[in-house]
């Protein structure tokens, strides 16, 4: 039977690496896309992304379990991938030719997991767009996006009210709408 | 009537499933009725989807195995040679473990505080059953020696001047009692 988190989570504080292992095994690529959309770039958001476990390795002997691990995980990728973005001096078009050599490598292969996927003009320009939020607004679409997490848990997450969470959402999405309406 | 501008809210919420069953009633009927209003959703669950198609083949890419030497990298850089110790401490000194044992330190402590009260007549060896004291008590070379003896309650003072060729002991006192 599959340990829980929690379970998990209470043998990495005994010093079973393993048991960290795992955790990094189920979170990873969900913790990575948070990064990703919030940072340009992806060779960034891999850095910052095990950095994020490598910091909750550091502090996992604190938590005590108050909230879900996803969550209190998902709270150190946000506050360091919005401090890696503040931190970012680079091309703002970085990510977007990451975003296009992975395409491309993926069309060679014939291995393309967005052939359902009809517009790519629409893709290069959410991507353009989303980069054009600001970080709050951006943490809160990915989130909500990815996960698919409720207002409550994202409000945990970002530290503010369930409020803000719905406002910002609103927001974040008449943004996007406005700048792809054509591509729609 | 539903006012069109603030259905825009409400799609977003709806999009999202935090409406309660009778708003999402009453939104989704004005959405059936009116076509601005439902091209809106449209979008929004478009802009959804893409971004999450987007980011799902980028982490699709994302392989376990280097990423997990990454972090693995960062851990053994930052331990250091104490690190297991620290770890071994972790576990054994838990927070439950600890809660229970400084209450009981502090009960050892406190009984071997009131021992002498408790057990008056109880000694730790022979190490309390005697005192003894030499002290130097003038520049001629007068000195004090000072003897207690708890078993038969006996003082025994000797004062003596050290001078070479001479003998050691001047004047002798012996007390007997509590005299301390």
């Amino acid at each position: 039977m599959e340990s829980t988190d929690w379970e998990l989570v209470q043998q990495c504080q005994a010093g079973t690496m393993s048991a960290f292992q795992e955790l990094v095994s189920r979170y990873q690529q969900k913790v990575f896309m948070v990064i990703l959309g919030l940072l340009r770039n992806r060779e960034d958001a891999l850095e910052v992304a095990q950095e994020t476990f490598f910091r909750a390795y550091r502090k996992i002997g604190s938590f005590q379990g108050g909230s879900s691990f996803y969550t209190w995980l998902y709270r150190i990728a946000v506050n360091m991938a919005i401090d890696a973005q503040r931190r970012q001096k680079r091309n703002p078009l970085d990510f977007r030719e990451s975003m296009d050599g992975v395409l491309e490598a993926q069309n060679e292969v014939a291995r393309d997991p967005f052939a359902d996927i009809q517009d790519k003009e629409l893709r290069e320009n959410l991507v353009k767009a989303i980069n054009e939020l600001t970080p709050e607004h951006k943490a809160v679409i990915v989130l909500r996006t990815i996960e698919g997490l409720a207002y409550k848990e994202i409000s945990e997450i970002l530290g503010c009210s369930e409020g803000t969470v719905m406002s910002r959402l609103h927001y974040a999405r008449k943004k996007l709408q406005e700048k792809l309406r054509a591509f729609l | 009537m539903i006012n069109c501008e603030r259905v825009q809210e409400s799609i977003s919420r709806l999009l999202d499933g935090e409406l309660s069953p009778p708003q999402s009633a009453s939104l989704q009927e004005h959405l059936s009725s009116c076509p601005q209003c439902s091209e809106s959703r449209r979008q929004l669950e478009k802009i959804q989807s893409t971004l999450k198609e987007v980011l799902n083949a980028q982490a699709s890419e994302l392989e376990f195995t280097p990423f997990w030497r990454g972090i693995q990298d960062k851990i053994n850089r930052q331990r250091v040679w104490y690190q297991d110790y620290l770890d071994w401490g972790r576990s054994v000194f838990s927070v439950q473990r600890v809660a229970w044992g400084v209450p009981v330190v502090i009960i050892l402590v406190l009984g071997l505080l009131s021992i002498d009260f408790l057990l008056p007549d109880w000694r730790f060896g022979n190490s309390r059953n005697s005192f003894v004291s030499v002290d130097s008590i003038d520049t001629h070379g007068h000195n004090v020696a000072l003897l207690r003896e708890d078993e038969t309650k006996t003082t025994v003072i000797w004062l003596y001047q050290d001078r070479e060729g001479d003998n050691e002991t001047a004047d002798e006192t012996v007390t007997t009692g509590p005299a301390f």
